[in-house]
């Protein structure tokens, strides 16, 4: 028995701070972060203003570090202001992914029958659709914002979140301490988010961690195509809009993408940390 | 005494790839008020099933509530709507269960589980209920409560969580507490103490016990009546100590003569054969493969739980006088 009370999160938590790869990918997210945040405090620069000329190479220029884009933008600041908006959009889109998922997985997996068949098949439906091109259609019809774009990332990667929802409370409604809570007189709907969810969040979390990567990608990939919002500086707009050059100017692309990467990769190893954590048999490997 | 629970006729059906089984067929049992009714038989006669029909926990589906009633102080229990069902557990009829370790919540403080219990029941204030599960603990014997209370289950051992659940269950002071292979999963010297234990709280709860054992020792412990169960029905029901001393069935005369000896030097024994499945039971009584007894009559018949005296039991043989 140990002496001080240790909550399941709490040990989780621990083992993560013993994982090296993973404090990595939470230091350089957080540092990304704080980048986006202030970077605007110690570097100063519009990036939507025409300020030098254009495809000018980087560590050439004092001013601009990184160079200047076709237009003669200023790629620092570029890269500084269009991160807030990719995070951003990972971040409500995978928001929305788990909230849809969860509710669609969580009902289907507790009641079973009629309302598992009913929200399975709608969850298949999405499930087969193709995803990029989907949220292509779905961003072209209604004005290409951050928030359309947001939920159309959200709308097609929720199913798969839904099957492991379900999978996980297909698992968890079996065992003795639901009936236990059953027993006692809990409600269903109290069953479902305070008894079993609680269970099943570990793979939940490293699925919306994961998910983050797959919607920053998604933003990057549906800006790329030129359907995202010009008027917004996003990193995948960045590299939409100089992709026409790379021949000539290699570093209006490369820098948003190696920043993409870059955040894609931590939260990777943010995943795996996590899952590893929750996972106390994955972690003596 | 006034009978606190009665189930009269109880049938349970479940569908499974053989077609429906009748898992409770018949069963007829009542409860007085403050009294330890033993359920006794083999894995899959029906005990688990029979606590679960009162709680009103068959999971449905595959289960079903065939035919018969299930009265609590007189109300109908099997059409009661489900609202009426989820008050009166946990508030009136609670239940442990047979694995300490699974069924508490891993991820709550016990304290939390026990406040949960109290709270869903009673109008109370939550700080109120967080002294009582204390109190609680300290009660069912749990050292330094205070300290504990604030433990996850996996920091407890089996028979610490045995206790736990039985202070969750007994926190809004049932009548009925139904206790299903309470010490099954635990060592030989916990169990004397959680049965112990089980006994003062009965005493001082006043609360009507169904213990739920397939071991004939507990039974002589615990019980004041028992029911002995085979193949979804009872074959014998009687005083505890009637039917220890005087059984009459011979699948009961078969348990008892189980029950190893200290003197006895043969080898365990065994009562031979294996129950039938349930969906292959045929016209005449379940346990006439496995009976000395058996006759013709025994192939054809299936025979009622016929009272003689105090002393119930469902045996063409004993009716018979071959025996």
């Amino acid at each position: 028995m140990d002496e001080s009370a240790q909550s399941p999160a709490a040990e989780a938590w621990i083992a993560f701070c013993h994982n090296i790869p993973a404090l990595a990918g939470l230091l350089i997210l957080l540092g990304i972060v704080a980048l986006t945040l202030y970077g605007t405090l110690f570097y100063a620069g519009d990036a939507y203003e025409i300020v030098w000329a254009p495809h000018e190479k980087p560590l050439t220029e004092s001013d601009f570090p990184l160079g200047t884009d076709y237009l003669g933008r200023d790629i620092v600041a570029g890269l500084i202001a269009g991160g807030g908006p990719t995070l951003a959009v990972g971040l409500c889109a995978a928001l929305l992914t788990m909230v849809i998922g969860i509710a669609f997985g969580a009902l289907a997996g507790y009641y079973g029958g009629w309302v598992d068949i009913v929200l399975m098949r709608i969850t298949e439906f999405f499930q087969v659709l193709p995803a990029l091109l989907f949220a292509m259609v779905l961003v072209t019809l209604f004005s290409p914002s951050l928030v359309t774009i947001a939920i159309a990332i959200g709308v097609v990667s929720w199913p798969q979140t839904a099957r492991l929802t379900r999978a996980e409370f297909l698992k968890i409604k079996e065992l003795e301490y639901v009936t236990a809570a059953r027993a006692i007189g809990t409600r269903d709907r109290r069953i479902i988010w305070k008894v079993i969810l609680p269970n099943a969040a570990p793979p939940l979390i490293v699925s919306a961690t994961l998910t983050v990567g797959v919607a920053i990608l998604f933003e990057a990939g549906i800006s790329f195509l030129g359907l995202g919002d010009p008027n917004t500086m996003s990193w995948g707009l960045m590299i939409g809009m100089n992709r026409e050059y790379i021949l000539d100017a290699w570093w209006p692309v490369t820098f948003p993408g190696l920043a993409i990467f870059l955040t894609v990769f931590s939260v990777s190893l943010l995943g795996d940390g996590i899952n590893d954590a929750f996972n106390p048999r994955l972690r003596e490997r | 005494m006034s009978r606190i629970l009665e189930i009269d006729d109880l049938a349970v059906d479940f569908d499974t790839r053989f077609g429906r089984v009748r898992a409770l067929d018949g069963v007829s049992v009542g409860l007085e008020a403050g009294e330890t009714l033993g359920l006794v038989g083999e894995s899959g006669c029906g005990k688990s099933i029979t606590a679960l029909a009162v709680m009103g926990l068959v999971p449905t589906p595959p289960g079903r509530i065939g035919a018969g009633s299930i009265r609590f102080c007189g109300e109908e229990l099997i059409k009661a709507p489900k609202s009426r069902l989820r008050n009166l557990r946990g508030a009136e009829i609670a239940m442990i269960f047979q694995e300490p370790m699974s069924s508490l919540n891993p991820v709550f403080t016990v304290e939390d589980q026990i406040v949960e219990a109290i709270m869903l029941h009673r109008p109370i204030e939550y700080d109120a209920a967080r002294r009582e599960a204390v109190a609680l603990l300290e009660r069912v014997g749990i050292p330094e409560a205070a300290q504990r209370a604030r433990d996850y289950p996996h920091q407890l051992s089996g028979g610490m969580r045995q206790r736990v659940m039985i202070a969750m269950a007994v926190s809004c002071r049932p009548r009925v507490l139904i206790a299903d292979e309470p010490t099954t999963a635990l060592d030989v010297t916990v169990q004397a103490q959680i049965f112990d234990l089980l006994g003062e709280i009965q005493h001082e709860f006043g609360v009507a016990i169904i213990l739920i054992t397939h071991d004939m020792g507990v039974i002589s412990e615990m019980a004041d009546r028992v029911a002995v169960m085979y193949a979804g029905r009872i074959i014998e029901e009687a005083g505890a100590d009637d039917v220890l001393d005087h059984p009459q069935h011979p699948y009961t005369r078969g348990l008892i003569a189980c029950i190893p000896t200290l003197e006895d030097d043969a080898s365990l024994r065994e009562i031979p054969g294996v129950v039938p499945p349930l969906h292959a039971l045929g016209r005449g009584c379940a346990f006439a493969d496995r009976c000395a007894y058996m006759d013709a009559r025994c192939r054809r018949e299936r025979p009622a739980l016929a009272p003689t005296g105090h002393h119930a039991n469902a045996c063409l043989a004993v009716a018979e006088g071959r025996l």
